[in-house]
Protein backbone atom coordinates (compact mmCIF):
# COMPACT_ATOMS: atom_id res chain seq x y z
CA UNK A 1 0.00 0.00 0.00
CA UNK A 2 1.39 3.40 -0.93
CA UNK A 3 1.74 6.39 1.35
CA UNK A 4 -0.97 8.15 -0.67
CA UNK A 5 -3.44 5.38 0.09
CA UNK A 6 -2.53 5.36 3.79
CA UNK A 7 -2.86 9.14 3.90
CA UNK A 8 -6.35 8.84 2.39
CA UNK A 9 -7.28 6.28 5.10
CA UNK A 10 -5.87 8.38 7.95
CA UNK A 11 -7.56 11.49 6.58
CA UNK A 12 -10.92 9.69 6.45
CA UNK A 13 -10.53 8.51 10.05
CA UNK A 14 -9.58 12.01 11.23
CA UNK A 15 -12.61 13.49 9.45
CA UNK A 16 -14.82 10.98 11.22
CA UNK A 17 -13.27 11.85 14.60
CA UNK A 18 -13.38 15.62 14.15
CA UNK A 19 -16.73 15.77 12.41
CA UNK A 20 -17.11 16.32 8.67
CA UNK A 21 -18.59 19.80 9.05
CA UNK A 22 -15.32 21.09 10.49
CA UNK A 23 -12.72 18.70 9.11
CA UNK A 24 -13.72 19.01 5.46
CA UNK A 25 -12.80 22.69 5.63
CA UNK A 26 -9.21 21.66 6.42
CA UNK A 27 -6.55 20.50 4.00
CA UNK A 28 -5.12 17.54 5.88
CA UNK A 29 -1.75 16.59 4.41
CA UNK A 30 1.54 14.99 5.44
CA UNK A 31 2.74 18.23 7.09
CA UNK A 32 -0.42 18.75 9.17
CA UNK A 33 0.41 18.73 12.89
CA UNK A 34 -2.04 16.88 15.12
CA UNK A 35 -1.84 19.38 17.92
CA UNK A 36 -1.04 22.78 16.41
CA UNK A 37 -3.18 22.38 13.27
CA UNK A 38 -5.96 19.96 14.21
CA UNK A 39 -6.07 20.59 17.98
CA UNK A 40 -6.55 16.86 18.43
CA UNK A 41 -7.34 16.23 22.09
CA UNK A 42 -6.05 13.41 24.26
CA UNK A 43 -9.45 11.68 24.15
CA UNK A 44 -9.36 11.91 20.33
CA UNK A 45 -5.94 10.26 20.25
CA UNK A 46 -7.57 7.36 22.06
CA UNK A 47 -10.26 7.26 19.36
CA UNK A 48 -7.65 7.51 16.60
CA UNK A 49 -5.79 4.61 18.17
CA UNK A 50 -8.92 2.44 18.29
CA UNK A 51 -9.99 3.29 14.75
CA UNK A 52 -6.53 2.66 13.27
CA UNK A 53 -6.41 -0.70 15.07
CA UNK A 54 -9.80 -1.62 13.62
CA UNK A 55 -8.87 -0.47 10.15
CA UNK A 56 -5.48 -2.21 9.90
CA UNK A 57 -6.21 -5.15 12.21
CA UNK A 58 -3.03 -6.23 13.95
CA UNK A 59 -0.71 -5.17 11.17
CA UNK A 60 0.23 -1.99 13.04
CA UNK A 61 0.85 -1.20 16.71
CA UNK A 62 -0.22 2.42 17.01
CA UNK A 63 -0.51 2.15 20.81
CA UNK A 64 3.16 1.12 20.93
CA UNK A 65 4.08 3.84 18.42
CA UNK A 66 2.49 6.54 20.62
CA UNK A 67 3.81 5.08 23.87
CA UNK A 68 7.34 5.35 22.49
CA UNK A 69 7.06 9.06 21.68
CA UNK A 70 8.53 11.56 24.10
CA UNK A 71 6.89 14.88 24.91
CA UNK A 72 8.60 16.94 22.20
CA UNK A 73 7.94 14.31 19.54
CA UNK A 74 4.26 14.29 20.43
CA UNK A 75 3.99 18.07 20.32
CA UNK A 76 5.54 18.12 16.84
CA UNK A 77 3.88 14.95 15.50
CA UNK A 78 2.45 15.28 12.00
CA UNK A 79 0.00 13.21 9.98
CA UNK A 80 3.04 12.31 7.85
CA UNK A 81 4.82 10.71 10.84
CA UNK A 82 1.86 8.39 11.38
CA UNK A 83 1.35 7.68 7.67
CA UNK A 84 5.04 6.81 7.24
CA UNK A 85 4.92 4.48 10.25
CA UNK A 86 1.78 2.72 8.98
CA UNK A 87 3.14 2.40 5.44
CA UNK A 88 6.34 0.79 6.76
CA UNK A 89 4.37 -1.65 8.91
CA UNK A 90 2.25 -2.64 5.94
CA UNK A 91 5.34 -3.13 3.76
CA UNK A 92 6.77 -5.42 6.40
CA UNK A 93 9.94 -3.34 6.59
CA UNK A 94 9.15 -2.17 10.11
CA UNK A 95 8.78 -4.40 13.11
CA UNK A 96 5.15 -4.38 14.17
CA UNK A 97 6.11 -4.00 17.81
CA UNK A 98 8.00 -0.80 18.45
CA UNK A 99 11.17 -1.31 20.43
CA UNK A 100 11.39 0.86 23.51
CA UNK B 1 -3.22 25.43 69.67
CA UNK B 2 -1.23 24.79 66.53
CA UNK B 3 0.18 26.60 63.54
CA UNK B 4 -0.68 25.82 59.92
CA UNK B 5 1.01 27.35 56.88
CA UNK B 6 -0.66 27.27 53.44
CA UNK B 7 1.83 27.44 50.58
CA UNK B 8 0.04 28.50 47.40
CA UNK B 9 0.94 29.37 43.79
CA UNK B 10 -0.17 32.70 42.31
CA UNK B 11 -3.30 31.19 40.72
CA UNK B 12 -6.74 32.12 42.05
CA UNK B 13 -8.26 28.71 41.39
CA UNK B 14 -5.66 27.11 43.64
CA UNK B 15 -6.05 29.68 46.42
CA UNK B 16 -9.85 29.95 46.70
CA UNK B 17 -10.50 26.41 48.05
CA UNK B 18 -7.98 27.00 50.86
CA UNK B 19 -9.86 30.02 52.22
CA UNK B 20 -12.73 28.09 53.82
CA UNK B 21 -10.31 25.46 55.17
CA UNK B 22 -8.18 28.18 56.75
CA UNK B 23 -11.28 29.78 58.28
CA UNK B 24 -12.30 26.42 59.79
CA UNK B 25 -8.89 26.09 61.43
CA UNK B 26 -9.03 29.68 62.69
CA UNK B 27 -12.50 29.01 64.18
CA UNK B 28 -10.98 26.04 66.02
CA UNK B 29 -8.38 28.31 67.61
CA UNK B 30 -5.37 27.55 65.40
CA UNK B 31 -2.97 30.10 64.00
CA UNK B 32 -2.99 30.23 60.19
CA UNK B 33 -0.92 31.97 57.56
CA UNK B 34 -0.84 31.89 53.78
CA UNK B 35 2.45 32.39 51.98
CA UNK B 36 2.53 33.28 48.33
CA UNK B 37 2.64 36.12 45.86
CA UNK B 38 1.02 39.26 47.25
CA UNK B 39 -0.37 40.49 43.91
CA UNK B 40 -2.60 37.40 43.65
CA UNK B 41 -3.14 36.60 47.33
CA UNK B 42 -4.01 40.10 48.48
CA UNK B 43 -7.33 40.57 46.66
CA UNK B 44 -8.53 37.01 47.39
CA UNK B 45 -7.93 36.67 51.11
CA UNK B 46 -10.43 38.15 53.56
CA UNK B 47 -9.40 41.24 55.51
CA UNK B 48 -7.38 40.30 58.55
CA UNK B 49 -6.01 37.10 57.02
CA UNK B 50 -2.36 36.56 57.83
CA UNK B 51 -0.45 36.80 54.56
CA UNK B 52 3.31 36.31 54.45
CA UNK B 53 4.34 37.75 51.09
CA UNK B 54 7.29 36.20 49.33
CA UNK B 55 9.66 37.99 47.00
CA UNK B 56 7.68 38.79 43.91
CA UNK B 57 9.89 37.22 41.24
CA UNK B 58 6.60 36.25 39.68
CA UNK B 59 5.24 39.76 39.62
CA UNK B 60 1.83 40.74 38.33
CA UNK B 61 3.45 41.68 35.03
CA UNK B 62 5.29 38.36 34.66
CA UNK B 63 2.08 36.49 35.48
CA UNK B 64 0.19 38.49 32.86
CA UNK B 65 2.86 37.57 30.29
CA UNK B 66 2.57 33.88 31.23
CA UNK B 67 -1.20 34.04 30.86
CA UNK B 68 -1.06 35.67 27.46
CA UNK B 69 1.55 33.19 26.18
CA UNK B 70 -0.49 30.24 27.42
CA UNK B 71 -3.70 31.37 25.71
CA UNK B 72 -2.79 29.90 22.33
CA UNK B 73 -1.44 26.63 23.72
CA UNK B 74 -3.33 23.33 23.87
CA UNK B 75 -2.70 19.75 24.89
CA UNK B 76 0.88 18.60 25.34
CA UNK B 77 2.33 21.97 24.24
CA UNK B 78 0.39 23.64 27.08
CA UNK B 79 1.58 20.88 29.41
CA UNK B 80 5.25 21.46 28.50
CA UNK B 81 4.82 25.22 28.92
CA UNK B 82 3.12 24.84 32.32
CA UNK B 83 5.88 22.66 33.75
CA UNK B 84 9.04 23.92 32.05
CA UNK B 85 8.23 27.63 31.98
CA UNK B 86 5.85 28.18 34.87
CA UNK B 87 5.77 25.59 37.66
CA UNK B 88 9.46 24.67 37.87
CA UNK B 89 10.84 28.25 37.66
CA UNK B 90 8.13 29.26 40.14
CA UNK B 91 9.17 26.47 42.50
CA UNK B 92 12.86 27.36 42.17
CA UNK B 93 12.15 30.99 42.96
CA UNK B 94 9.95 30.07 45.95
CA UNK B 95 12.33 27.72 47.79
CA UNK B 96 14.54 30.33 49.54
CA UNK B 97 11.52 32.50 50.42
CA UNK B 98 9.41 29.63 51.75
CA UNK B 99 12.39 28.37 53.78
CA UNK B 100 12.69 31.77 55.43
CA UNK B 101 8.93 31.89 56.08
CA UNK B 102 8.94 28.42 57.66
CA UNK B 103 11.92 29.23 59.89
CA UNK B 104 10.22 32.42 61.04
CA UNK B 105 6.55 31.35 61.32
CA UNK B 106 7.43 27.89 62.67
CA UNK B 107 4.36 25.99 61.45
CA UNK B 108 3.44 22.59 62.88
CA UNK B 109 1.93 21.53 59.55
CA UNK B 110 2.30 22.79 55.97
CA UNK B 111 -0.57 22.60 53.49
CA UNK B 112 1.06 22.62 50.07
CA UNK B 113 -0.71 23.14 46.77
CA UNK B 114 0.24 20.67 44.02
CA UNK B 115 1.44 23.61 41.93
CA UNK B 116 3.67 24.98 44.71
CA UNK B 117 6.09 22.05 45.18
CA UNK B 118 8.60 24.40 46.83
CA UNK B 119 6.50 24.06 49.99
CA UNK B 120 6.77 20.28 49.89
CA UNK B 121 10.53 20.44 49.37
CA UNK B 122 10.98 22.77 52.36
CA UNK B 123 8.67 20.67 54.58
CA UNK B 124 10.73 17.57 53.82
CA UNK B 125 14.00 19.41 54.43
CA UNK B 126 12.72 20.65 57.81
CA UNK B 127 11.17 17.29 58.73
CA UNK B 128 7.69 18.81 59.12
CA UNK B 129 4.41 17.00 58.38
CA UNK B 130 2.78 18.34 55.23
CA UNK B 131 -0.45 17.81 53.39
CA UNK B 132 -1.02 18.06 49.65
CA UNK B 133 -3.79 20.42 48.61
CA UNK B 134 -5.20 19.02 45.35
CA UNK B 135 -7.47 21.87 44.31
CA UNK B 136 -8.06 20.09 41.01
CA UNK B 137 -8.34 16.32 40.86
CA UNK B 138 -6.74 16.09 37.42
CA UNK B 139 -3.26 15.19 38.72
CA UNK B 140 -4.73 12.07 40.35
CA UNK B 141 -5.43 10.42 37.03
CA UNK B 142 -3.21 10.25 33.98
CA UNK B 143 -3.95 13.13 31.63
CA UNK B 144 -2.31 11.65 28.54
CA UNK B 145 -3.24 7.99 28.82
CA UNK B 146 -1.91 6.99 25.41
CA UNK B 147 1.39 8.83 25.95
CA UNK B 148 3.13 7.50 29.08
CA UNK B 149 6.36 9.41 28.38
CA UNK B 150 4.56 12.73 28.84
CA UNK B 151 3.66 12.08 32.50
CA UNK B 152 7.12 10.59 33.07
CA UNK B 153 8.70 13.82 31.78
CA UNK B 154 6.81 15.92 34.36
CA UNK B 155 7.90 13.60 37.18
CA UNK B 156 11.49 13.93 35.95
CA UNK B 157 11.16 17.75 36.03
CA UNK B 158 10.17 17.49 39.70
CA UNK B 159 13.09 15.16 40.44
CA UNK B 160 15.59 17.45 38.71
CA UNK B 161 14.20 20.41 40.66
CA UNK B 162 14.86 18.58 43.94
CA UNK B 163 18.38 17.54 42.88
CA UNK B 164 19.17 21.23 42.24
CA UNK B 165 18.47 21.78 45.94
CA UNK B 166 20.58 18.77 46.98
CA UNK B 167 17.63 16.57 47.95
CA UNK B 168 19.06 13.07 48.28
CA UNK B 169 15.84 11.13 47.85
CA UNK B 170 13.54 12.99 45.47
CA UNK B 171 9.85 12.08 45.48
CA UNK B 172 6.80 13.14 43.51
CA UNK B 173 6.12 16.35 45.42
CA UNK B 174 2.52 16.48 44.15
CA UNK B 175 1.56 13.70 46.55
CA UNK B 176 2.29 13.84 50.27
CA UNK B 177 2.82 10.55 52.13
CA UNK B 178 0.98 12.08 55.12
CA UNK B 179 -2.25 13.41 53.63
CA UNK B 180 -3.59 14.29 50.18
CA UNK B 181 -6.62 16.57 50.43
CA UNK B 182 -8.70 16.25 47.27
CA UNK B 183 -11.42 18.86 46.80
CA UNK B 184 -13.61 16.44 44.87
CA UNK B 185 -15.22 13.03 45.37
CA UNK B 186 -14.86 9.54 43.94
CA UNK B 187 -18.39 9.94 42.55
CA UNK B 188 -16.97 12.55 40.17
CA UNK B 189 -13.50 11.05 39.63
CA UNK B 190 -15.03 7.73 38.66
CA UNK B 191 -15.64 4.64 40.81
CA UNK B 192 -12.88 2.71 39.02
CA UNK B 193 -10.24 4.96 40.58
CA UNK B 194 -8.54 3.53 43.66
CA UNK B 195 -6.35 5.49 46.03
CA UNK B 196 -4.35 4.85 49.22
CA UNK B 197 -5.94 5.50 52.62
CA UNK B 198 -4.21 8.84 53.18
CA UNK B 199 -6.10 10.36 50.23
CA UNK B 200 -9.05 12.31 51.70
CA UNK B 201 -11.84 13.18 49.26
CA UNK B 202 -13.46 16.11 51.06
CA UNK B 203 -15.46 17.55 48.16
CA UNK B 204 -15.38 21.18 47.10
CA UNK B 205 -14.45 23.84 49.62
CA UNK B 206 -16.59 26.81 48.69
CA UNK B 207 -16.42 29.79 50.98
CA UNK B 208 -18.02 33.19 51.04
CA UNK B 209 -17.14 35.24 47.98
CA UNK B 210 -17.10 39.01 47.64
CA UNK B 211 -20.47 40.17 46.31
CA UNK B 212 -21.02 41.45 42.77
CA UNK B 213 -23.50 44.28 43.11
CA UNK B 214 -25.84 45.43 40.39
CA UNK B 215 -26.93 42.11 38.91
CA UNK B 216 -30.38 42.58 37.30
CA UNK B 217 -32.22 39.78 39.07
CA UNK B 218 -35.58 40.99 37.69
CA UNK B 219 -34.34 40.21 34.17
CA UNK B 220 -34.63 36.47 34.89
CA UNK B 221 -37.94 35.19 33.47
CA UNK B 222 -39.32 32.38 35.68
CA UNK B 223 -40.96 30.76 32.65
CA UNK B 224 -37.70 30.17 30.77
CA UNK B 225 -34.62 28.06 31.51
CA UNK B 226 -31.50 29.94 32.62
CA UNK B 227 -28.09 29.09 31.24
CA UNK B 228 -24.75 30.50 32.40
CA UNK B 229 -21.90 30.60 29.86
CA UNK B 230 -18.47 31.06 31.44
CA UNK B 231 -14.91 30.38 30.30
CA UNK B 232 -13.44 31.28 33.66
CA UNK B 233 -11.40 34.36 34.36
CA UNK B 234 -8.44 33.60 32.08
CA UNK B 235 -9.94 32.60 28.76
CA UNK B 236 -12.41 35.34 27.98
CA UNK B 237 -10.41 36.97 25.17
CA UNK B 238 -9.60 33.58 23.63
CA UNK B 239 -13.30 32.81 23.63
CA UNK B 240 -14.44 35.16 20.87
CA UNK B 241 -15.20 32.35 18.41
CA UNK B 242 -16.82 30.26 21.12
CA UNK B 243 -19.06 33.09 22.32
CA UNK B 244 -20.12 33.77 18.71
CA UNK B 245 -20.99 30.08 18.35
CA UNK B 246 -22.98 30.20 21.60
CA UNK B 247 -24.99 33.18 20.32
CA UNK B 248 -25.77 31.37 17.05
CA UNK B 249 -26.65 28.18 18.96
CA UNK B 250 -29.17 29.89 21.22
CA UNK B 251 -30.56 32.36 18.64
CA UNK B 252 -33.63 30.18 17.86
CA UNK B 253 -34.21 29.34 21.54
CA UNK B 254 -35.37 32.77 22.75
CA UNK B 255 -38.79 31.44 23.81
CA UNK B 256 -37.18 28.62 25.85
CA UNK B 257 -34.17 30.07 27.60
CA UNK B 258 -32.21 33.07 28.78
CA UNK B 259 -28.42 33.03 28.73
CA UNK B 260 -25.98 34.95 30.91
CA UNK B 261 -22.57 35.16 29.27
CA UNK B 262 -19.57 36.00 31.45
CA UNK B 263 -17.37 38.06 29.15
CA UNK B 264 -16.14 41.59 28.54
CA UNK B 265 -19.01 43.22 26.60
CA UNK B 266 -16.73 44.20 23.68
CA UNK B 267 -16.36 40.51 22.76
CA UNK B 268 -20.04 40.20 21.94
CA UNK B 269 -21.11 41.86 18.73
CA UNK B 270 -24.88 41.94 18.87
CA UNK B 271 -27.02 41.18 21.83
CA UNK B 272 -30.51 39.68 21.52
CA UNK B 273 -33.06 40.25 24.30
CA UNK B 274 -32.67 36.80 25.81
CA UNK B 275 -28.92 37.21 26.38
CA UNK B 276 -27.17 39.17 29.11
CA UNK B 277 -23.44 39.86 29.05
CA UNK B 278 -21.58 40.73 32.24
CA UNK B 279 -17.85 40.82 32.88
CA UNK B 280 -18.47 39.66 36.47
CA UNK B 281 -21.46 37.77 37.84
CA UNK B 282 -22.37 36.63 41.35
CA UNK B 283 -21.88 33.01 40.27
CA UNK B 284 -22.67 31.37 43.62
CA UNK B 285 -25.86 33.42 44.01
CA UNK B 286 -26.88 32.67 40.42
CA UNK B 287 -26.41 28.90 40.57
CA UNK B 288 -29.69 28.14 42.40
CA UNK B 289 -31.52 29.83 39.49
CA UNK B 290 -29.70 27.96 36.71
CA UNK B 291 -30.78 24.97 34.62
CA UNK B 292 -27.46 24.40 32.83
CA UNK B 293 -23.92 25.77 32.73
CA UNK B 294 -21.78 25.94 29.58
CA UNK B 295 -18.13 26.23 30.59
CA UNK B 296 -14.46 25.37 29.96
CA UNK B 297 -14.49 22.58 32.59
CA UNK B 298 -12.35 24.51 35.05
CA UNK B 299 -12.38 22.49 38.27
CA UNK B 300 -13.87 25.20 40.47
CA UNK B 301 -16.66 26.16 38.04
CA UNK B 302 -17.55 22.49 37.49
CA UNK B 303 -17.61 21.72 41.23
CA UNK B 304 -19.65 24.82 42.08
CA UNK B 305 -22.13 23.88 39.34
CA UNK B 306 -22.43 20.26 40.47
CA UNK B 307 -22.76 21.42 44.11
CA UNK B 308 -26.10 22.80 42.98
CA UNK B 309 -27.03 19.68 40.99
CA UNK B 310 -26.92 21.61 37.71
CA UNK B 311 -25.85 19.76 34.51
CA UNK B 312 -23.14 21.03 32.17
CA UNK B 313 -21.96 21.42 28.61
CA UNK B 314 -18.16 21.35 28.81
CA UNK B 315 -15.70 22.70 26.24
CA UNK B 316 -12.25 22.12 27.75
CA UNK B 317 -9.41 24.32 26.52
CA UNK B 318 -6.17 23.22 28.22
CA UNK B 319 -4.41 22.01 31.37
CA UNK B 320 -6.64 19.99 33.70
CA UNK B 321 -9.82 20.87 31.84
CA UNK B 322 -9.94 17.88 29.45
CA UNK B 323 -9.60 15.52 32.44
CA UNK B 324 -12.37 17.27 34.38
CA UNK B 325 -14.57 17.33 31.26
CA UNK B 326 -14.13 13.57 30.99
CA UNK B 327 -15.14 13.15 34.62
CA UNK B 328 -18.33 15.13 33.96
CA UNK B 329 -19.32 13.09 30.89
CA UNK B 330 -18.38 9.74 32.47
CA UNK B 331 -20.54 10.62 35.49
CA UNK B 332 -23.39 11.41 33.08
CA UNK B 333 -23.69 14.99 34.33
CA UNK B 334 -22.96 16.72 31.04
CA UNK B 335 -21.99 16.66 27.38
CA UNK B 336 -18.54 17.51 26.03
CA UNK B 337 -17.93 19.58 22.90
CA UNK B 338 -14.68 20.67 21.24
CA UNK B 339 -13.81 24.24 22.23
CA UNK B 340 -12.33 25.25 18.87
CA UNK B 341 -14.37 23.13 16.49
CA UNK B 342 -17.90 22.98 17.88
CA UNK B 343 -20.57 24.24 15.50
CA UNK B 344 -23.69 26.18 16.48
CA UNK B 345 -25.84 23.17 15.64
CA UNK B 346 -23.79 20.78 17.80
CA UNK B 347 -23.77 23.20 20.68
CA UNK B 348 -27.54 23.73 20.41
CA UNK B 349 -28.12 19.97 20.44
CA UNK B 350 -25.82 19.53 23.45
CA UNK B 351 -27.52 22.32 25.38
CA UNK B 352 -31.11 21.33 24.60
CA UNK B 353 -30.23 17.72 25.46
CA UNK B 354 -28.87 18.49 28.95
CA UNK B 355 -31.88 20.75 29.54
CA UNK B 356 -34.51 18.29 28.31
CA UNK B 357 -33.13 14.89 29.31
CA UNK B 358 -33.57 14.48 33.08
CA UNK B 359 -30.74 11.94 33.32
CA UNK B 360 -28.15 14.75 33.22
CA UNK B 361 -29.75 16.59 36.12
CA UNK B 362 -30.11 13.40 38.16
CA UNK B 363 -26.45 12.56 37.58
CA UNK B 364 -25.52 16.10 38.64
CA UNK B 365 -27.63 15.61 41.77
CA UNK B 366 -25.84 12.33 42.54
CA UNK B 367 -22.54 14.27 42.51
CA UNK B 368 -24.16 17.01 44.60
CA UNK B 369 -25.14 14.41 47.22
CA UNK B 370 -21.60 13.02 47.27
CA UNK B 371 -20.21 16.54 47.75
CA UNK B 372 -22.51 17.21 50.70
CA UNK B 373 -21.59 13.89 52.31
CA UNK B 374 -17.85 14.54 51.84
CA UNK B 375 -17.87 17.37 54.36
CA UNK B 376 -15.94 20.09 52.49
CA UNK B 377 -13.75 22.52 54.42
CA UNK B 378 -14.73 21.12 57.85
CA UNK B 379 -13.68 17.61 56.82
CA UNK B 380 -10.43 19.01 55.42
CA UNK B 381 -9.75 20.71 58.76
CA UNK B 382 -10.49 17.44 60.62
CA UNK B 383 -7.90 15.61 58.50
CA UNK B 384 -5.33 18.38 58.97
CA UNK B 385 -5.74 18.31 62.75
CA UNK B 386 -4.96 14.59 62.71
CA UNK B 387 -1.48 15.42 61.37
CA UNK B 388 -0.61 17.20 64.64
Amino acid sequence: MTSEQVLADVRAILIEIMGAEYALSLDIGMETAFEADLELESIEFVKLSTMLAEHYDDRIDFVGFLADKNLNEIIDMTVGDVVTYIARCLDGTHAVTVDA
Amino acid sequence: MSRFLFVVPPFAGHILPTLAVGQQLIDRGHTIAWTGHPATLGPLLPPGAHVIPIAAEFSGQRLAEIRSRSLGLRGTAAFRFLWAEVLIPLAQSMVPAVTAVVDDFRPDVLVVDQQAPAGALVARQRGLPWATSATTSAELTDQFTTMPKVGAWARQCLFDFQRDFAVAEPVDLRFSDHLVLVFSTIALLGPSCEFPGHYAFVGPSIGERAGVPGFPWNWLDPHRAHVLVSLGTLNQEAGRRFFTTVLAAIAPLADQLQAIIVAPPHLIDSLPDHVLVREFVPQLDLLPHLHAVVCHAGHNTVCETLSHGVPLVVAPIRDDQPVIANQVTTAGAGIRVHFSRVSAGELRTALTTVLANPSYRSAARRIQTSFTAAGGAAAAADHLEKLL
